[in-house]
């Protein structure tokens, strides 16, 4: 514990130098400012700016990453109390009570008390990372490819099966993702694989141009011509956002209980931030003496669902830094950027590199003190901004992402491979496909694959290596038991439908 | 297009693609399990994926009674979902970014770019898509290419 600190104070030691901090409050400025546009997510943000990380070294690169990814997460918080406008879906719970809120003219309050549980509850999230990570990584150091393979193989599997919307789908994007992950000369036998005889895919599927490619020009296509324009009056100003000592007490309890479903969901791995926002909110309403108070303004409604996707932000950071596998696909997003800049992920990260991670945990607290100071003053200018048309917002970001992949790699071979991934994202959601599990897939892909053929090898071709180690089996166990608990479900629904389908016809 | 067939759209096309992905696995060699070959993995992936399709395909009539979930991400939008002009242009606009960086420059490409896919919404007249595309041109020139020193020349012949 006392290492932890002492580890915590040099991590403040990095995240303070001048070019670190730098970065650090352009990130989060930057991630706040975009995230606050209808449409853009904290994914569709930091794909956006990828490619700006390629240009400056490790340490600054992935503070500014998180920067962003907070920032963004923030900024989405705004869209969904003032304009309604749920630009990434945990936030939709956010709008049920944010909204009306606003229209009772105490927009401002709800957004004070939004900046107090994200701050409350992302403190409490770094705390749990500083004490477990470690403890996990010396955990880590026993495995071996066959037990990676089995956390990865469980990774996976929870991010498609327990997000939104059908399991199957998702784990039939997961497995698209792994194959993307493929795609390119195979590491080694050099063989080309996917490559449709074209030499620029060779090197693989840019992460940027996938990603932007899925959650940038596939969700134009989706909302082209389609976005209702919700007209707001919201006028808000500094002194709007301090909430009274009663409106704090009110909310103090559900931003515990908030915190606490945040970061007991982290660290389940796969669970992704929709499903833990919209538990809180639930629990908020059954735990309320009035629960006929929700989603008419109750202030307790806007504070555990925001406080529950920040804790749960912070806790995700445990697996993503302390094993490399990255819980969700803002992770894998943060880990590919890492991998991008030569740093290889997993349990050896923290001691290889102790600036990154210690500098990392130690922003994520200047970041989020940062949010609050950028937040009162600019609160006017977010108002604003919420209020670009999307006629103009759309060609503005085509552009900056179009000009954004082709930095990467100077090539413009890239942004035509967003045009194609644009495309079979908007068919794919059009079919009800979840994306985020390609990202997860696409990542972890080439890890999987190598630490399996290692697997094989040391164990001579014998797949029993994962259910005879120890620490495989258990991972393998617990992936059967997710299966399980999915198919019992299914057929449970099944049982309960099918009397109604009967009645019906 | 009710749920119905969309699982069975979906369905399909998972299997197509999965055979497809395990015909070309076995080309790249399978080798064995204990000296992989690279199609391997892949082939493993493929047939994993085209029993997916087929579970979906299973189960699809019985997916049309699972409760909208996705509504959370399709909430904000309304009005009819095919919108050719939109998909065309943002599509065209992206595209006209390749081809123009490759044989006009930056400034025709971003203009271009920009000016095409602003055409894809109904609300933005021509000049309006104009304006928009010689502002978005102008902060690209001054923050790309004398900012952040892009590599793409201004103009190339």
């Amino acid at each position: 514990m006392h290492d932890s600190l002492m580890q915590l104070m040099y991590g403040f030691s990095v995240a303070l130098q001048p070019d670190n901090l730098m970065w650090s409050v352009f990130g989060v400025l930057i991630g706040n400012l975009i995230g606050v546009l209808p449409g853009m997510g904290p994914l569709s943000t930091i794909s956006m700016l990828l490619p700006l990380t390629y240009v400056i070294a490790p340490v600054p690169a992935i503070l500014m990453l998180a920067g962003i990814f907070y920032g963004s997460q923030y900024g989405g918080a705004i869209g969904a109390i003032l304009l309604n406008l749920p630009s990434h879906p945990p936030h939709a719970v956010t709008c049920l009570d944010g909204y009306p809120l606003t229209r009772q003219g105490k927009g401002g309050t709800a957004l004070g008390i939004t900046m107090m549980a994200s701050f409350f509850a992302a403190s409490v999230g770094i705390v749990v990372m500083i004490f477990l990570s470690p403890l996990l990584v010396r955990a880590a150091g026993s495995f071996g490819p066959a037990d990676i393979c089995a956390i990865m193989l469980l990774g996976l599997l929870a991010g498609a099966t327990m997000a939104r919307g059908s399991p199957l789908k998702g784990v039939a994007m997961t497995i698209f993702g792994l194959l993307c992950g493929t795609v390119g000369t195979d590491a080694i036998s050099g063989t080309s694989r996917f490559t449709l005889g074209i030499t620029e895919l060779l090197d693989g599927v840019e992460l940027g141009g996938l990603t932007m490619g899925l959650f940038g020009i596939a969700d134009f296509l989706v909302s082209v011509n389609r976005t209702t324009v919700n007209p707001s009056h919201a006028k808000v100003r500094m002194r709007d956002m301090r909430p009274s000592l009663a409106e704090i007490r009110q909310s103090f309890w559900p931003m515990v209980r908030g915190t606490g479903v945040g970061t007991l969901f982290g660290a389940l791995p796969g669970t992704g931030p929709t499903i833990t926002t919209f538990i809180a909110y639930a629990l908020e309403r059954k735990w309320s003496k009035t629960p006929e108070r929700f989603g008419k303004g109750a202030l307790e409604g806007v504070a555990a669902p925001e406080a529950a996707s920040h804790s749960k932000t912070q806790v995700d950071f445990i697996p993503t830094m302390s094993l490399g596998i990255p819980g969700d696909a803002v992770m894998a997003l943060i880990l590919g950027a890492l991998i991008i800049k030569g740093i290889q992920p997993g349990p050896q990260l923290i001691s290889d590199h102790p600036d990154i991670f210690w500098g990392l945990v130690a922003s994520f607290w200047i970041g989020n003190v940062l949010l609050v100071i950028l937040n009162v003053p600019l609160i006017g200018v977010w108002v604003r901004m919420l209020q670009v048309p999307y006629r103009f917002l759309f060609p503005s970001a085509l552009f900056f992402i179009a000009v954004g992949v082709y930095s990467t790699r100077n090539n413009l071979f890239d942004v035509a491979i967003v045009a194609a991934f644009g495309i079979i994202g908007a068919i794919l959601l059009a079919l009800e496909f979840p994306l985020s599990p390609i990202v997860l897939g696409f990542v972890l892909g080439p890890m999987l694959e190598e630490n399996f053929r290692r697997a094989m090898l040391l164990s001579r071709g014998d797949l029993t290596v994962f259910v005879t180690r120890p620490i495989a089996a258990g991972f393998i166990a617990v992936c059967a038991l997710l299966v399980l608990v999915q198919v019992v479900a299914w057929l449970r629904g099944r049982r309960l439908v099918a009397p109604v389908a009967s009645g019906t016809t | 297009m009710n749920k119905l067939t969309r699982d069975h759209v979906g369905g399909a096309m998972l299997v197509a693609t999965g055979a497809a992905v395990v015909i070309a696995g076995v080309g790249y060699g399978m080798g064995t399990l204990r000296q992989m070959g690279s199609g391997f993995f892949p082939a493993v992936l493929g047939v994993l994926m085209a029993l997916v399709g087929v579970a979906l395909l299973m189960t699809a009539p019985r997916a049309a009674s699972a409760p909208a979930e996705s509504a959370a991400e399709t909430a904000h939008l309304a009005g009819p979902v095919v919108q050719w002009r939109g998909w065309l242009c943002i599509i065209a606009g992206v595209l006209s970014f390749v081809v123009l960086g490759q044989h006009g420059g930056f400034v025709p490409a971003s203009f271009v770019s920009v000016f095409v896919a602003a055409l894809g919404d109904r609300g933005n007249s021509v000049r309006a898509a104009a304006g928009l595309a010689a502002l978005m041109t102008v902060l690209g020139v001054v923050v790309f290419h004398y900012g952040l020193h892009l590599l793409l020349p201004l103009f190339t012949w």
